[in-house]
Order: C-alpha cells, then sequence, then structure tokens
C-alpha cells in the first residue's frame, strides 16, 4: 500500500493522478464524486509527487512489509 | 470505445523534444529561448516526471570561489581522473562548462536558485572530489517551475503520450510517432529537428528488493529514446556500463549520497571502516570505489553493512534532517517507519540494483553526441542521461538547454518535407498496437523477468566472454517472444514497449561488454577474463550500431579512442 488517500479529506481534483509519473493513480466514480486509487500498485515508485501536490493533504504513504521489514 | 484511433494527430514544429524530464524541459526552453517553436512529448506530465520529478537536492559545479580545486580546470581534471577512458574532455567542457554561469543565473530566474536562503552556497565533497563540487539545494519544486517556464515560453506539451518511434528520411531523423496512453490516439510529429531526452535504461537487472520498480533512477526510464536513436541510424556509447550505487537497505532511494558528503563512514558488521582501511579517499572515493568494496565486504560475509553517522555534528545531522527528503521525498517517512534514527545508530544500506547508465557523475551512456549534443545522425539532439556526454542534473540542465538551442539552430536550416515515411505510418501504428488485439499470450511482466534474469547471471557484475556470449544467445533466443506479449489496456501497451527497449539495451549492452576486453571503473565493467584496466588499447568508447543498416537484428561495435592533453 504505497499512497494512502483520505476520503474524507479529498475532494476528487484529480491533481494527484495527474501528477503520477508511473501513470499509476487513476479517479474511479461513484454516485457522488471521484476518487483516486492504485490502480498499478506494484509500479509506484514511491516519488511523492502526488502527496506533495494534494491541494488537500489528503495522501499518506505507507511502506509494505517487503520494504521495512528484510 | 474503441482501443485506439486509426486517424492520428498530426502536428509540425522546428523542434521536437522527446521526453519533458529535467534534460527535456531544459532543451525545451533553450529552443524556444532560441525562437524555435516546440513540441514536448512525455508519458507523464512534465511537471513532475523524470528522475527528479518529486525533488533533488545536488547539482555538481566548481564555482570560482577561490580556492584551486574550485576552477574549471580543477574540475575537468577530476572528471578525467574518475572517467578517464569514458569521455571527451573537449564534449564535457562545452555542453557543461560553456553553458554552467547561464545555468546558475536559469536556476535563479526559474524561481528554483541553487542557493540556501541566505544567498550562500551550500556545498559538500564525495565521489572522489578534490573540494565540495555538490551544491546541496532544494529542488523539491524544480520540475513544477520548470516546467512553468516551458508553458510559458509557448512550448505545446503532449502528456501522456509515449513515443514508440522515430521518423526517418533518407537518413534524416523528421519527428517522431507516439500514442496517448489513456485515448490511444496516435500523434505524428513533423519536427525540423528532434532531441531525445529519455534518461537511462532501468528495471533490466534483477532487484535485490524484488519489485522491478523499486529503482533508484525512475523505473518509467527503460532506454526507449536510446533505442528509437539507435534504429534511426545513429552510434551509442558507454552501453557496457552496468551503473550501481549505494542505498538505504530496502528502499532504492537517492538521497544518501548527501551523507557520505557530510562525512558518513561505510562500517561492516564487525563494526569496521572498510573504505578508510581500503580507499585512500576513504568514504568519499569515487561511487564505483565504494560499491565494489561494499560488495567485497558482503562477499566476504562481512555483512549487513552501514553508514555510520553518529559522530557527526548536531549542525550537521540537523542539516541532514532537514534535507532529506529533497532528494526523495518519502525517504524521511521510509526511515522512520523502519525506526532508523541517523543520530542513534548506524544505518543499514545495501548495493543498488544494476542499471545501464553512464560510468561517472560527469559523464552518460547511451547516444553519441558532439560538443553541440548532436547526434551522428542528422536532425537528431540528444541530452540527459540518454546521452553519453550528458549525466545527472548538472549536466541535464547545461547539456539539455545546450542541445535546445543547438536544435533551434539546426531546425532554421531545413524545409518541412512530407516523406514517404510520415505518409505510411498506418502499418507502423498496428505493429504498435499489436499487443492490445492479440487473443491470448504473456503479460509483459513474464518477459522482464527473463530479461533480468539473463542480464543478472551472464552481464552483470562480473562478465567473462564465454558467460556474455551465452548471455546474448538467451537473449536472441527470448527476442522473438517480444511479440507474443498480450496487454489489457493501453498502460500495458507502454509497459510492452517499454520491455521491448529493455531487451534490445540488453543486447547492446552484453555485446559491447564481450567487445571491451579489459576491465574498466570496476564493477560498472568487470572482465574477470580480463580484469586490469588497459589504458594502452582501451582508452576510449565502444560504439554502437545497428549492424547493416537492419534494426534490432545485432549490431556492430567500434573503437573511438580518447587521447588526454595529461598524459
Amino acid at each position: 500500500m504505497p499512497m494512502v488517500f483520505d476520503y474524507e479529506r479529498c475532494d476528487g481534483c484529480g491533481d494527484c493522478a495527474a501528477v503520477c509519473p508511473g501513470d499509476v493513480i487513476y479517479l474511479k466514480h461513484d454516485a457522488v464524486r471521484k476518487r483516486p486509487y492504485n490502480r498499478y500498485v506494484d509500479e509506484c515508485w514511491h516519488c511523492g509527487s502526488c502527496r506533495q501536490d494534494c491541494p488537500q493533504q489528503a495522501i499518506k504513504v505507507t511502506f509494505p512489509p517487503d520494504m521495512l521489514c528484510t | 470505445m474503441a482501443m485506439y484511433d486509426r486517424e492520428p494527430i498530426r502536428l509540425k514544429t522546428d523542434v521536437l523534444v522527446v521526453g519533458g524530464g529535467l534534460a527535456g524541459t531544459n532543451a525545451a526552453v533553450g529552443a524556444a529561448e532560441a525562437g524555435a517553436s516546440v513540441v514536448v512529448m512525455d508519458k507523464g506530465k512534465i511537471e513532475r516526471s523524470g528522475d527528479i520529478g518529486g525533488g533533488v537536492d545536488h547539482f555538481l559545479a566548481y564555482l570560482n570561489e577561490g580556492p584551486a580545486w574550485d576552477t574549471r580546470e580543477a574540475f575537468l581534471g577530476y572528471v578525467e581522473k574518475v572517467g578517464r577512458g569514458t569521455n571527451h574532455i573537449s564534449h564535457i567542457e562545452s555542453l557543461f562548462c560553456d553553458e554552467l554561469p547561464a545555468a546558475i543565473e536559469r536556476m535563479a530566474r526559474i524561481g528554483n536558485p541553487l542557493t540556501q536562503p541566505d544567498g550562500t552556497y551550500y556545498r559538500t565533497a564525495s565521489m572522489g572530489q578534490p573540494g565540495p563540487y555538490w551544491i546541496n539545494f532544494n529542488g523539491k519544486l524544480l520540475k513544477p517551475r520548470l516546467a512553468r517556464a516551458v508553458r510559458k515560453l509557448g512550448c505545446k506539451v503532449l502528456s501522456r503520450v509515449m513515443t514508440v518511434d522515430l521518423l526517418v528520411d533518407s537518413g534524416h531523423v523528421v519527428g517522431a510517432l507516439g500514442f496517448h496512453i489513456h485515448t490511444g490516439r496516435f500523434f505524428i510529429v513533423e519536427a525540423r529537428a528532434t532531441v531525445v531526452a529519455t534518461g537511462n535504461t532501468n528495471r533490466i537487472f534483477e532487484n535485490p528488493r524484488g519489485n522491478p520498480f523499486n529503482t533508484w533512477l525512475c523505473p518509467y526510464n527503460t532506454g526507449d529514446g536510446q533505442v528509437m536513436a539507435l534504429r534511426a541510424g545513429a552510434s551509442l556509447t558507454n552501453m557496457e556500463y552496468m551503473r550501481l550505487t549505494m542505498l538505504p537497505k530496502g528502499f532504492a532511494a537517492p538521497g544518501f549520497n548527501a551523507l557520505t558528503g557530510m562525512g558518513g563512514r561505510f562500517m561492516n558488521s564487525l563494526d569496521e571502516y572498510y573504505m578508510e582501511k581500503n580507499h585512500p579517499l576513504g568514504n568519499r572515493a569515487p561511487r564505483y570505489a565504494c560499491v565494489m568494496n561494499s560488495l567485497d565486504e558482503m562477499r566476504a560475509g562481512r555483512g549487513p553493512i552501514f553508514i555510520d553517522c553518529r559522530h557527526l555534528s548536531d549542525k550537521d545531522l540537523d542539516h541532514l534532517q532537514a534535507t532529506l527528503g529533497y532528494d526523495k521525498d518519502t525517504l524521511p517517512d521510509y526511515l522512520a517507519q523502519r525506526g532508523e534514527d541517523l543520530r542513534k545508530h548506524p544505518v543499514e544500506i545495501m548495493v543498488s540494483e544494476g542499471m545501464q547508465a553512464g560510468p561517472t557523475e560527469t559523464n552518460g551512456s547511451g547516444i553519441k553526441i558532439d560538443g553541440n549534443a548532436a547526434a551522428t545522425a542528422p536532425g537528431l539532439f540528444a541530452c540527459g542521461d540518454a546521452a553519453d556526454h550528458n549525466r545527472c542534473v548538472h549536466g541535464a540542465v547545461t547539456g539539455g538547454f545546450r542541445a535546445g538551442k543547438s536544435a533551434a539552430g539546426y531546425a532554421k536550416s531545413q524545409n518541412l518535407a512530407p516523406s514517404e515515411m510520415i505518409r505510411n505510418t498506418r502499418e507502423r501504428m498496428d505493429r504498435f498496437i499489436a499487443p492490445l488485439l492479440r487473443g491470448s499470450g504473456y503479460p509483459f511482466q513474464q518477459i522482464e523477468d527473463t530479461i533480468r534474469k539473463i542480464m543478472s547471471e551472464h552481464v552483470g557484475m562480473t562478465r567473462t566472454d564465454l558467460g556474455l556470449r551465452k548471455g546474448l544467445e538467451k537473449l536472441e533466443r527470448l527476442a522473438p517472444h517480444l511479440d507474443d506479449m498480450k496487454v489489457e489496456d493501453l498502460h500495458g501497451l507502454m509497459r510492452s514497449h517499454e520491455t521491448r527497449s529493455i531487451l534490445t539495451v540488453g543486447k547492446m549492452m552484453a555485446t559491447a561488454a564481450r567487445f571491451r576486453t579489459e576491465s574498466r571503473n570496476k564493477p560498472y565493467h568487470y572482465r574477470l577474463d580480463y580484469p586490469e584496466t588497459d589504458d594502452a588499447n582501451w582508452c576510449g568508447l565502444v560504439v554502437v550500431q545497428v549492424k547493416n543498416g537492419g534494426a534490432d537484428s545485432g549490431f556492430q561495435c567500434s573503437f573511438e579512442r580518447i587521447v588526454y592533453k595529461s598524459h
């Protein structure tokens, strides 16, 4: 789970998906609004661009156990 | 919804820039400021694409501030010392030294100066430098600011467009063909001059952390531009070098240069500071020497290995703490989540994955360029990590700008003539889209894993003639299976084209490594059957070209000797 989106804070602007250099983040539409998600989760480079550019500070990074525990 | 639209969008421009990372955006600025119309194509969005999209913290430069090491002449002496036999000093002079004052001024002008908030430079030394050539700075917004400059200059930016081939007419590069990775729409851009700035090749060796995308440099840089240039008839050099570096354990984050720059010490599990024991420059030895010694420690069973910063002053540690996230935004999060604390204990490190990249910080590998950033194929220019005399942040900013400027100058002398190649693109579009339409086949990951296994076992840190020959045989056997890849969507189509590039780079790398019967900058090119550096015969570049003008069917190597004035 590299980038974790806080759907309470997120307003669905889509900046994270737009800047992601790996084309990893996409938006899904529900009845109310758009929400970002990691479509190609293994391909995230953890560059932090999405988090830096999120106007709502709605993105956190959580590194997976294979990176943290080895 | 149709998976792709067969009617391409056609554009005409003076200068086309393929790849909008640090080098490509500087090229766009250089070309536009010289009065050219400019189109930039990038798989991502130029605000955050490329190696330093998320930020950067270092720029290599001399500043003429007084000390003997701080001059152009001393810097060139350093370039020769660490990269002897891999670069023409005259090219470094014109691409870097001549462009440096304007580059420093431009960085400030676009809103991302190299200075600290108080106007001074924060400088550190490592990697064999005679003085502190690294300028530490906060480059977290460098790409957004450069992108703003590019757009303000009126350049047309095509985001999420992957370039798949250069257009060639009578030996001249006259533009490129690409597809939009969300809509499938093809773009045909006719250009009077074309600049390739697509970076080096990653995902080419097995990754010690498992995930092939957990790479030091950008994992979406896969040698695409170099392979396109090769097919277009351009020469490439320095392709034999497998670059490695030192990383925090588990995360291929850049940023640890700062630790050795500040005085961090390499330590093994016996608490021995092995670089201080093994190299006259100690922890500040050239990068390849740090890697080689670290590998030796691990092989001797003295791992795990660490960087020890406990002895640094509170002031230095505060600076590190504050700036570590400049180079890799998420590195501080990683260290915190892993429970690492530079102040309290040595931080575990590892040797990175292999990558195809330049053999030093001051020169690269890939498209062979001259002092004006022109490739050997007319109409083609190159810069950044895709070019053989350009590398790293300082190289991309200076050489990128020079490439754009040169391309604009060349464009003025050229007419746009719609060529047969440009008219006849339907067949090529069908070929590029084929993995999407195939009924069954292999996922790109399966082919790519196979490439990485072959490369790691035969073309890696230690090489022999027989091993390289076997490696090449296996890569050749795998090559027809590139046409068996099946993808589920346009994103996968992009990845499958990257896989194709990686295989071609792998073959070039093995071919050039077999040709160079000596070792140089070990372990970047380490032949067990020719373990010594042989300056009498091999001080120069291995030049790779396609054989008999055919694409992907084999390469021919030649040798270009380099004579240094100092010897």
